[in-house]
């Protein structure tokens, strides 16, 4: 098995002798134009929720200057669009979190997964697809990505083109292994608050590893 | 000018990333399907860097095994899901190469996703240590360790299921 023919032989012997019905090229392209499209909409509404929250900005800092010609301080803990995190504790057993993504809400939890979805209805119902939500997993895998810079325990972090994903290791009296969470790009989450709510996790005793 | 260049290469190229999805997935036609429409959907969204390729299909299979590493990333995605192999009754008559065939499959699933995408990449694909480490992001020592220990695993689970097999893989 080490000599590099017999494994291309073992290879080829585990394919399929005829190939299947594939799509037509011309199938593959109406599926990617599609997918283009989507993302233009997707861009265009979000650039029109932009557009529409810089307006209701300047109106608002407008009208908080012209009532004395002084401004207030009117900061919340959170800019438009990002997570505030609330000091509450979470549970999703056998995981839990000491904060809690305000508008969040955890929709499914077992040994291996937990997804949290925003309140707003806009993530599937079906909890076996992730699209938009938080998923939080358990394994055994070595970190992956690059390490986040700063003070606290070590988290690496990895870019993918729909969302990103920030690992740790498991704190001592957890199950040893790497805890992970999966955000969304465009839900409004900044890494260092990402950072924060994943080192808020406590893995419990019942965690199962994904595997793979 | 980008449909008719997607076209094309969808043409000439898509059966070789399913034959790369089939192995990278051990057999799982459905995800290696899935696989390939994500990979080609995500290369016409960026078609300026496929243009700006040194090798399109090399591009393209990069971007297929990183696909397959994300998916496997997932936390719905695990191992156990992968080993499938529905082969209809009739075929199995027909087919004298279906055991070998689900012998290997069953082996290359009891590999774990990078060590599966270390095999295809080095010994399908005949990539060197430095480019398949370029290409999952880890160090050239890692590949090296990473193939030898799927070799022996290979090697192990074929044994372990056929003796013949392997013999015959010589």
């Amino acid at each position: 098995m080490d000599d590099p023919s017999r494994v291309r032989r073992a290879l080829e012997h585990a394919l399929p002798p005829d190939p299947v019905a594939i799509p037509t090229p011309h199938q593959d392209l109406a599926h990617a134009r599609t997918a283009l499209r989507n993302r233009s909409r997707r861009r265009l509404r979000l650039g029109l929720g932009a557009l529409a929250l810089v307006m209701v900005a300047g109106v608002g800092v407008t009208g908080v200057l012209s009532r004395d010609g002084r401004t207030e301080d009117t900061t919340t803990s959170a800019g438009p669009g990002s997570i505030d995190l609330l000091a509450m504790t979470l549970h999703a057993r056998p995981y839990s979190f000491d904060l809690t993504p305000k508008g969040w809400s955890v929709q499914a939890r077992n040994p291996y997964f937990v997804t949290i979805v925003p309140d707003d209805g806009s993530a599937s119902t079906d909890p076996d697809v992730f699209i938009g939500k938080l998923v939080i997993t358990f394994d055994h895998n070595a970190p992956g990505g690059q390490p986040y810079g700063g003070s606290g325990r070590k988290v690496w972090f990895h870019v993918d083109s729909d969302y990103t994903t920030l690992s740790m290791r498991t704190s001592r009296g957890e199950p040893a292994g790497m805890v992970r969470i999966q955000y969304p790009d465009r839900a409004g989450w900044q890494r260092p608050t990402m950072v924060r709510f994943l080192r808020s996790v406590h893995v419990g005793a019942g965690a199962r590893p994904s595997l793979g | 000018m980008r449909d008719e260049e997607f076209v094309a290469f969808t043409s000439a190229h898509r059966e070789d990333l399913l034959r790369t999805a089939t192995l990278l997935c051990a057999g799982d036609a459905a995800t290696a399907e899935d696989l390939v429409q994500t990979t080609l959907t995500s290369l016409y969204l960026s078609w300026a860097k496929m243009r700006a390729a040194d090798s399109r299909l090399a591009y393209a299979r990069a971007s297929l095994t990183n696909a397959f590493i994300d998916e496997m990333r997932r936390a719905h995605r695990r191992r156990e899901t992968y080993p499938a192999l529905v082969v209809p009754p009739a075929q199995v008559a027909d087919d004298p190469d279906l055991d070998l065939r689900r012998t290997v499959l069953a082996a290359l699933a009891t590999l774990g996703p990078r060590q599966r995408a270390v095999v295809v990449l080095r010994h399908w694909h005949d990539l060197d240590v430095s480019q398949t480490a370029r290409l999952l992001g880890c160090s050239p020592g890692t590949v090296k360790s990473q193939n030898a220990r799927a070799l022996a695993h290979l090697r192990a689970a074929l044994a372990e299921v056929d003796r013949d097999v392997v013999r015959g893989l010589g």
